[in-house]
């Protein structure tokens, strides 16, 4: 009687590997494989002279992106997560943030090496 | 020196998983398991089983809670019968798709319509696909061991799987056997501490499960799918190991019984058994040459065992005690995966199957003897009449 | 009063100043511009920090966070199905009881933390919340409410307000107000029944820093603990993306959310406006109830003004169950 096999082992491409038991490790301080920069049309602008450091503009943001530069005491922007929601811009303390198009801006609209 | 007790399955599994050292277990009552939560509640409540008892809400949580913590690195135990054990079906495939290797001790009974606490494979059969192992046993002695070996299985890392012990309601789960108890010392020799590489852990945190998209779906399938056949190699090793430590003699995944000369055999699984090697004894004093295949495993399907085996014979009659309304053969479970496994083989044997047990009646001696005679026709004529006979109404056939 | 007892001190935080800077809900993450439930879980991951167990049960939290095969989630997080996510947290949290018992795991027992949405806390996953509430475990249970079920294209749930459109509950000549019926309770249902429980909160986006403290402290409390957040949701609601926190705020100056604590048997009120506005101001700033008429206003208002009667307004009578004047 001959045995045969009834499967074999395959080698899965590398773009389509997933971890075991599809268990991934913990992203630290930003989720690089999900880039949302390039969803928005407008951008928050701040006028750090206006700024009263009130911390809406953080403690609103669904994205984090928006945090205080202890140090140097001044708001920071990530431009590679921001999705241009504005709600910065609709709870601001003293109004301090304006809305810009993106276009405006050289390096406006995050570009992704690939698309998903 | 071993002690020797006299156990119905529902405490011999509870025995077997206090002696496995189980950490969490969720209960929920339904008939006829339920016996073996109240066994290991008494445990914990008198501290002899330092575990948490859980008292889920229903099925569907009891699952949820044993991956949970099995997730989390924690033992984990429950069970359930019947339409306890669909009920909680939507958490199978969490549990092994995530890697989680939970136990399930089931005390099979008939699925509703309408309500029926007997006996039948059915419930968990019907589970098959899921990605759990899956293995019936035969007497309170082999559920206590299975409860065991199975964890031991389960949790090497080259499965990490949750299985399902099975034995059958009320003939293994309520009437007592012999059980020769191991030590504790023993069992610890043979089970080490659960481990998980991936458990949920502030100091290493990870993301389980995350969202995929479809072109993902193949290769995480394929994990799964390669466990399961890395699995047998695994089970040859246990069960030498178990063998050793314990005294016992367990084949892997196939015990025959008076098979050596046989025409035909009766292939079957569970409880039934026991009263298959009598019919074939009183057949053999009648000068019947039969003999009994007993199947250890349902998943993995132990395909190449079941082909060399069963390619000795001349007739192969599958004991059915669950249904395939609609299948391939249009009755129960085993024969497609025996004819599936025979399909290769030259010169297979003749292949039908029995109805018997359903709902949980007796499978007698004078059923075993009506499918001889149909066996011992397939075996001299090479052809079967049927592919489905049901026993009980079809004596004298 | 007795207090409830406390595992742990987390502390509470007095201003926005004060909220730590760190981020354990990283940016990177699929969810609609202005989203509600993000934003509330960028705030409970604030809250507990690092040493925690997250579930996360299928819902727009689930799907939109990891899609695909990442998260933002920088503590241990667990996927669970929407039915079940109580009794995995169950599973959890037994495992770490024992766990720590016996000596297996060295450090103190994480904080378990389920964010639920609406359906997956009182609908679908109703049973298994209350499990876990029943059982004791030592867990907070947090129900994010965008009012629907959201991720699958914003159908109804128990959640969804009284003439809301869903694409369960379009407002058609039949049925012109869209949703017939009234919301589910959350927290009353738990408050109700499950003696296990000490600590019962709701809380708004609008109030990030009183947010915050309530996880804290149900954190801090012994034995499961619930929480029920307001999360408006830009694209279920239909408002723009930028007026989040602009529609949470109406929905307390309006009654139709309150924000209060109950604790073994106390309950304080938080942000209760000197006057209510007509709810019809909050309703106008959302398209789903648009197409309701005064009369079907008229419902909604009394709806609230005898809800509001009950937990709402700390009124000077005794009060010994939110449900009498109902």
């Amino acid at each position: 009687m001959s045995k045969k096999k009834y499967c074999e082992k395959f080698s899965v491409p590398e773009h389509l590997q997933v971890p075991l038991g599809a268990c991934i490790p913990a992203p630290v301080k930003e989720q690089r494989a999900m880039i949302t920069g390039n969803w928005r049309t407008e951008r928050p602008v701040i006028d750090h002279e206006k700024c009263n450091l009130c911390l809406n503009c953080f403690i609103f943001c669904p994205d984090s992106s928006w945090h205080l530069d202890e140090e140097e005491e001044r708001m920071v922007w990530n431009a590679d997560f921001c999705k241009g929601c504005l709600l910065c811009v609709a709870e601001c303390d003293v109004d301090c943030l304006s809305v810009e198009n993106e276009l405006n801006f050289k390096g406006g609209v995050v570009r992704l090496d690939k698309p998903y | 020196m071993a002690k020797e007790m006299f156990l119905a399955g529902c405490s011999a599994a509870a025995y077997g998983a206090a002696l496995a050292r189980v950490e969490v277990i969720s209960s929920f009552p339904i008939r006829p398991y339920t016996g073996i939560m109240m066994e290991l509640s008494k445990l914990v409540a008198n501290g002899e089983l330092d575990a948490e008892f859980v008292h889920g809400e229903g099925e569907h949580a009891q699952v949820a809670i044993a991956y949970g913590a099995a997730a989390a690195g924690a033992r984990a135990y429950t069970g359930s019968s019947g339409v306890g054990v669909t009920y909680a079906m939507e958490c199978y495939s969490p549990a092994s798709g995530g890697r989680l290797p939970c136990q399930m001790a089931i005390a099979d009974r008939a699925l509703d319509p309408p309500g029926d606490f007997g006996s039948e494979h059915t419930d968990v059969m019907s589970c098959r696909d899921q990605g759990w192992i899956m293995g019936w046993a035969e007497t309170p002695q082999e559920i206590l061991d299975n409860t065991i070996i199975y964890y031991r299985i389960g949790e090497d890392p080259r499965v990490l799987l949750p299985q399902f012990s099975c034995q059958d309601g009320y003939f293994v789960s309520h009437i007592p056997g012999k059980v020769v108890m191991p030590e504790q010392s023993q069992v610890d020799e043979f089970l080490p501490p659960y481990k998980h590489p991936h458990a949920l852990d502030p100091t290493k945190p990870i993301s389980h499960g995350p969202q995929i998209y479809p072109d993902q779906g193949p290769a995480i399938n394929l994990q799964r799918a390669q466990a399961f056949l890395d699995t047998p190699a695994v089970i040859e090793e246990v069960i030498d190991d178990y063998n050793r430590i314990f005294g016992r003699d367990y084949s892997p995944f196939l015990e025959e019984y008076r098979t050596d000369d046989a025409d035909f055999v009766f292939f079957i699984q569970g409880g039934h058994a026991r009263t298959a090697r009598y019919a074939v004894n009183h057949l053999r004093e009648k000068g019947v040459k039969a003999g009994m295949v007993k199947l250890r495993f349902v998943r993995p399907f132990p395909t190449e065992a079941v082909a060399e085996t069963l390619s000795k014979f001349k007739a192969v009659g599958c004991v059915e005690n669950s249904t395939s309304y609609g299948g391939a053969m249009k009755g129960g479970n085993l024969i497609h995966e025996v004819r599936s496994a025979l399909y290769d083989v030259d010169n297979p044997p003749a292949v039908t199957s029995f109805m018997a047990g359903l709902g949980g009646e007796v499978v007698s001696l004078d059923e075993f003897y009506s499918m001889a005679k149909v066996l011992a026709e397939a075996a001299k004529t090479g052809k079967v009449d049927q592919y489905v006979y049901w026993v009980n109404f079809d004596h004298g056939v | 009063m007795a207090k409830a007892v406390e595992t742990q001190n987390l502390e509470r935080v007095k201003s926005i100043r004060r909220v730590p800077q760190e981020e354990y809900y990283v940016p990177g993450h699929r969810t609609c511009q202005g989203c509600g439930p993000a934003l509330c879980y960028k705030l409970v991951s604030k809250a507990t920090g690092p040493n925690s167990i997250y579930l996360g049960p299928t819902g727009c939290m689930y799907v939109a966070n990891t899609s695909y095969l990442c998260s933002p989630f920088a503590y241990p997080w667990m996927h669970t199905q929407i039915t079940n996510a109580g009794a995995v947290a169950s599973g959890v949290e037994a495992a770490y009881q024992v766990l720590i018992r016996k000596g297996k795991y060295k450090g103190k027992l994480p904080n378990i933390v389920v964010m639920g949405g609406d359906g997956g806390s009182i609908d679908i996953g109703l049973q298994a919340m209350s499990g876990m509430m029943y059982r004791g475990h030592d867990a907070l249970f947090i129900m994010y409410d965008n009012e629907s079920y959201a991720n699958t294209g914003v159908q109804t749930s128990p959640m969804t307000p009284y003439g809301a459109n869903t694409t369960f509950t379009p407002p058609g000549k039949a049925i012109p107000e869209g949703k017939v019926l009234f919301p589910k309770d959350g927290p009353q249902m738990v408050i109700g029944g499950h003696p296990a429980v000490k600590y019962v909160a709701t809380a708004s986006l609008a109030y990030p820093v009183d947010l915050i403290n309530k996880v804290r402290k149900g954190l801090n409390v012994v034995g499961p603990t619930f929480i029920h957040i307001h999360c408006p949701c830009p694209k279920g609601w239909l408002f723009d993306a930028n007026k989040t926190i602009e529609v949470a705020k109406l929905a307390i100056e309006t009654g139709m959310w309150v924000n209060y604590e109950w604790e073994e048997g106390e309950y304080t009120y938080q942000h209760t406006p000197k006057e209510y506005t007509p709810v019809k101001e909050y309703m106008k700033t959302q398209e789903r109830f648009s197409h309701l008429t005064d009369e079907h206003i008229a419902k909604m208002q009394a709806f609230i003004d005898a809800k509001l009667k009950a937990p709402g307004k700390p009124v000077p009578l005794p009060v010994t169950s939110p449900r009498e004047s109902v």
